[in-house]
């Protein structure tokens, strides 16, 4: 990371100051290149000194952290435009929605089934009757800051969380509540 | 100083400066701070989700709210504290195991001064950190601590391993029922508070979220299987016993905060870990200590 700075630094002499490149990490990740997963967690052992250290499901390194080395920027948010037609896949679209790994849309809003709503966002047990546009619901879904900055919902088309073909997939599962 | 070193000397302050500023440009979204005053303390939570009367006493925590599914987090997991837990848990375990450690540790008396112990004594040392350490230039946790004078006894203690938490439970349980009070309001502990606060705030991983995201956007929302709570009066239990059973210290527990939330974990004990524990401390003011703990 050092001789990054430097060459950061070096290069923000002459002109504009270079965007980091994606295999520029702050040193203080708990982070293994060798691993497949590359992402840490450490995990106490009883009656020892020592940390056991776990790769995690999914390599988070990719997007900003709060190290104070990490010079990456908050992705700015996308306006996108949906080509039609939707071409959504309704039942892959409730997979995506409705699992903790993937879409996890159920951490927030109610969705048809689930025994344990989430309520950090509005329920969407009818969302298919409110008149929203695929199109609206697909930008959204794809970067919800460009309607409202401030938002909590994460960026999944920014963030490279889900593809064009999941937010579709999703758009028409939604499209379906009613 | 020689013409040509000190042309060296002002070009690298220039590189400093430019660092510096280069740093500030970076944009980072933020969840907006909310007000946290110069001299933080637990029962400002009054000002945040106004829960602090339900759990502000742990000796008079409501049965039925503490039970409720839709109230339960106003109580902020008090109820798994004593006296209303009158259980044994994997904490009372973990705090034998430290004394058996402490013991060794400390033999000579070398392990409590090189804490900050006088004459030994453990009964609010708790209360002291984190701290700035001159010696080590920089602020230290409790745990941090525990691992930097374990290490000058010949006993490698890694900061958030179960032996070193389990010191930790050990020299925490003598502060019981005192209150929390670290000073932020100036000097190296000021400092820590203000960048903890900030990256507190900051959002960062897949989900762009910020511990605030949690603790203060949707706090007290149902996220299925689970309710954030206030991040005021949270860090006078720890390290805790998790029903998962496992002890974790504070920055184990970080890097779970930050894997749930899509967030790359940093290394234990890393400065940014450290400022958030300052600022989550402070935030902690004036709520006693409760060790051996217990949470899910």
């Amino acid at each position: 990371m050092k001789i990054t700075l430097l060459a950061l630094a070096l290069g923000g002499l002459t002109a504009a100051v270079p965007a980091v490149a994606d295999e520029a990490l702050p040193s203080n990740l708990l982070y293994d290149a060798s691993k497949e997963k590359k992402t840490l967690w450490p995990q106490p052992v009883k009656n020892s000194g020592e940390l056991k250290y776990n790769e995690h499901r999914q390599d988070l390194s990719k997007w900003p952290t709060l190290s104070y080395e990490d010079k990456r920027p908050t992705r700015k948010p996308e306006k996108v435009q949906l080509q039609e037609p939707l071409n959504g896949n309704i039942e892959n679209g409730k997979k995506l929605a409705m699992n903790t790994q993937r879409g996890n849309c159920w951490a927030c809003h109610a969705m048809p089934g689930d025994p344990q709503p989430g309520s950090g966002g509005p329920a969407f047990l009818n969302i298919g009757t409110w008149g929203y546009t695929d199109a609206h619901m697909y930008q959204q879904i794809w970067d919800r800051r460009v309607a409202n900055p401030g938002t909590e919902m994460p960026p999944f088309g920014t963030n490279g969380v889900l593809s064009d073909q999941d937010v579709r997939d999703i758009v028409a599962f939604l499209q379906s509540l009613k | 100083m020689k013409t040509s070193a000190r042309i060296t000397a002002i070009a690298l302050s220039g590189l400093a400066l430019s660092l510096g500023a280069h740093a500030q440009e970076v944009y980072r979204d933020m969840t907006p701070t909310i007000d946290y005053g110069s001299k933080p303390q637990a029962s400002d939570d009054t000002r945040h989700t106004n829960t602090y009367q339900y759990w502000k006493d742990n000796a008079k925590i409501d049965p039925a709210r503490a039970s409720s599914l839709t109230e339960f987090w106003t109580v902020n997991w008090k109820y798994k504290d004593a006296p209303f837990n009158d259980t044994l848990h994997g904490g009372h375990d973990a705090q034998d195991r430290g004394q058996e450690l402490y013991k060794q540790l400390n033999a000579k008396g070398a392990f409590a001064a090189c804490l900050g112990a006088k004459k030994g004594e453990l009964k609010g040392l708790r209360l002291q950190y984190p701290q700035f350490r001159k010696d080590m230039n920089r602020v230290v946790g409790l745990e941090a601590m525990i691992e930097h004078c374990a290490d000058k006894e010949g006993m490698k203690l890694v900061n958030g391993s179960y032996d070193n938490s389990a010191v930790s439970v050990y020299i925490t349980a003598f502060s019981n029922g005192m209150p929390m009070k670290i000073d932020v309001s100036k000097g190296p502990l000021k400092e820590s508070f203000e960048n903890g606060k900030k990256l507190f705030h900051t959002k960062a991983g897949w989900t762009n979220f910020s511990c605030a995201t949690c603790h203060v956007s949707v706090v007290g929302k149902n996220l299925r299987g689970q309710t954030p709570t206030t991040h005021y009066g949270d860090v006078a239990h720890w390290p805790t016993w998790r029903t998962k059973d496992e002890l974790q210290s504070l920055h184990v527990r970080f890097t779970e905060c930050n894997r749930n939330a899509g967030i790359q974990p940093l290394q234990l004990g890393s400065k940014e870990y450290t400022d958030i524990e300052v600022f989550m401390t402070a935030l902690s003011n004036g709520y006693p200590v409760v060790n051996p703990s217990q949470r899910d």
